[in-house]
């Protein structure tokens, strides 16, 4: 019985401990503490590349993604996605993704292209929520699917406040 | 906010029959998040984002795009066209409360 009531004092002393530590992490990163930022929860980015390319493999290459190293203002993000696969009638990119890590939702846009764009490249203004890799990933209309990803520091969030 | 839905496309001036040209094209909309809370009822502002653009040149649809939360506000994309005819280019945007805008340029490659 002792031994209990010793040990239930250990474990609520590391509890106090955790939640402390939590406060004090919070209270050093001001955008925790907002609440409504804090309770909703992103989405993995995994879990979005599954829904979309179940589990087929994606390779790199073939995909250049263009993004500053350090967006002042997250709600304005230059990328530019190029590929230099080929859009022939019978073999062209056919949907290029862009994701952004960070966001609640990750999944930025979709864009279908026909062999009718000549040029598998798009430009695009996007909101990131905080610092955090920018994906394109890029489908071909034989199935394939390349990748490329880069870091994108954000000094003030695009997406609530 | 009268402007909503007020689109720009540009395209080059002179155009090769054959050319793959640049398009860009902006379109005035606040593209809301949802997440952005009023600065005065501290209530959040619903979701009013463009979430489809179509882009016709003549009868054939060449390029559509879906659109998330995360695309800023008043879009400006550029895409490319092989400009192989002379055909109206025309540009459709819905957004998630059911409006719908678009805007037709001509291409005239020499």
């Amino acid at each position: 019985m002792r031994e209990n009531i010793k040990l239930s004092r250990r474990g609520f002393i590391k509890a106090t401990g955790a939640v402390c530590t939590a406060v004090l992490m919070a209270g050093a990163i001001p955008g925790l503490l907002k609440p409504v930022m804090a309770e909703e929860k992103a989405e993995d980015i995994k879990d979005t590349l599954k829904k979309l390319f179940g589990d087929k493999k994606i390779e790199t290459g073939h995909v250049d993604l263009d993004v500053p190293i350090i967006a002042e203002n997250g709600a304005v993000v230059p990328v530019t996605i190029t590929s230099n696969l080929p859009m022939t009638a019978d073999d062209y990119v056919k949907n290029i993704y862009v994701f952004s890590e960070g966001n609640l939702d990750p999944f930025v846009a979709k864009m279908s292209l026909t062999s009718a764009n000549g040029k598998a490249e798009i430009a695009m203004r996007i909101k990131m929520r905080k610092t955090s890799n920018v994906r394109a990933v890029v489908e071909t209309s034989k199935g394939n699917l390349y990748q490329s990803m880069k870091e994108v520091k954000v000094t003030v969030g695009g997406c609530g406040g | 906010m009268a402007e909503i839905g007020k689109i720009m496309i540009k395209v080059p001036g002179t155009i090769k029959k054959g050319e793959v040209i640049p398009v860009k094209a902006m379109i005035v909309h606040p593209m809301e998040t949802g997440q952005r809370k009023d600065a005065k009822t501290g209530n959040l502002i619903p979701e009013y984002y463009i979430n489809d653009v179509k882009v016709y040149y003549g009868n054939d649809l060449v390029t559509s795009m879906n659109w998330g939360l995360a695309v800023s506000t008043n879009p400006f994309i550029t895409f490319y066209l092989k400009a192989d005819k002379a055909a109206p280019l025309k540009m459709s945007f819905k957004d998630n409360k059911g409006g719908a805008f678009e805007q037709t340029v001509q291409i005239n490659p020499q």
